[in-house]
């Protein structure tokens, strides 16, 4: 027997305008409204919510976990993260 | 203002909310996807809270208490309508049946905000904005399963077949109605039918099901001074079938009883007990 499973919806929910919208959860649905109407309930009855958006999850386009060298850093790249310089003051303390 | 005729509208809103809530959480554990089950779980809480909310109003006016009201009354002394007693039956019967009632209490909800009765106005606009959100996803599921497949709209026709005439009876006129509507409290029941018919055919057709109603002759709007400007003709239409009338005077189905009976079960052991 074929699937008969809606198609599953990424929910992303931002709290307040401005800020980032998070990925929280997904959904079943027939469609995207639908998809919108079940994560306003599953998602946003309890929090606090400016925004919703929902993806189709055969549309993320995803790295597989299988190809780890995607994302090696073997070597020492230190030199890739400024922290700012140190000042006398700072220096000081840090010395104590 | 006559008290007695508001109370008698306070008290027919928070039973129909009362009721209809209850059976909403007939699906907690049931509905046909975990999303709707908590769904409807949430949309069975919502009804329940406006129901408490109308019965302290009724409560203000000089009636009981909430609980008092809800729970030790016998079927008799309820006004809710037939449709919100009818057993919950299948996922086509509950969608058809909530977009009924949702799409009523949309409209008796814009009414109360013009209301003469402050605290009609001042509930009424607290309820809507999560009302309408109601009638989105009630809405959202009629036009979907009305014409989706043979075997959605088979069923979802057989639904409306079955709630449309209880429905109707949601518009049963009351003692003192026509006093309110003199007051300004509301505009009265037959007008909230011809706004809800309104939209439940408009929703209804494009969905691809049929209602027993026929347009009513006397079309607003078609006056001999405006029949070359083509205005917008606002289509009226009337019911053509016979209204389950009978739970606005007390007269109720014996689902009622048997979901009174469950309900109030807990309550009647010891009236007194502190929860």
């Amino acid at each position: 027997m074929s699937d008969t499973q809606w198609d599953v919806y990424e929910v992303f929910h931002q709290s307040t305008r401005g800020e980032p919208h998070v990925h929280v959860g997904s959904v079943h649905a027939s469609d995207g409204q639908m998809a919108l109407l079940m994560a306003r309930e599953q998602f946003a009855r309890r929090l606090t919510c400016a925004s919703l958006w929902v993806v189709r999850a055969d549309h993320v386009i995803a790295t597989d976990y299988q190809d780890e060298s995607f994302f090696a850093q073997n070597t020492d790249k230190t030199y890739r993260e400024p922290r700012g310089f140190v000042g006398p003051l700072k220096g000081k303390a840090n010395a104590d | 203002m006559p008290t007695e005729a508001l109370k008698s509208l306070v008290l027919l809103v928070a039973d129909d909310e009362l009721i209809i809530g209850h059976r909403d959480s007939e699906w907690t554990g049931h509905a046909p996807i975990i999303e709707e089950d908590i769904a409807f779980s949430s949309i069975a809480q919502d009804e329940l809270g406006h129901s408490l909310a109308w019965y302290t109003i009724y409560e203000q006016l000089g009636g009981g208490t909430p609980d008092e009201v809800a729970f030790s009354r016998s079927p008799q002394a309820f006004t809710c309508c037939h449709l919100v007693e009818h057993p919950k039956d299948d996922w086509a019967y509950t969608i058809v049946r909530q977009y009924l009632y949702d799409t009523a209490e949309k409209v008796r909800l814009e009414a109360f905000q013009q209301s003469s009765s402050a605290p009609l106005r001042e509930l009424s606009s607290k309820i809507l904005p999560e009302e309408q959100y109601h009638l989105l996803h009630s809405r959202s599921w009629v036009e979907r399963l009305g014409d989706a497949t043979p075997e959605s709209h088979r069923r979802m026709q057989l639904a409306l077949d079955e709630a449309f005439p209880a429905a109707l009876g949601m518009f049963e006129s009351f003692d003192g109605e026509q006093q309110l509507t003199a007051d300004g409290v509301f505009p009265g029941h037959q007008v909230l039918l011809g706004q809800w018919l309104g939209e439940v055919v408009s929703v209804c057709t494009r969905s691809g099901l049929k209602l027993p109603v026929r347009q009513n002759g006397d079309v607003r709007g078609q006056t001999s001074a405006d029949t070359t400007a083509k205005r917008t003709v606002k289509r009226s239409w009337v019911a053509d079938c016979v209204p389950e009338y009978g739970g606005r005077r007390g007269k109720h189905t014996e689902y009622l009883m048997e979901l009174l009976d469950a309900m109030q079960m807990v309550y009647r052991l010891d009236p007194n007990a502190r929860w």
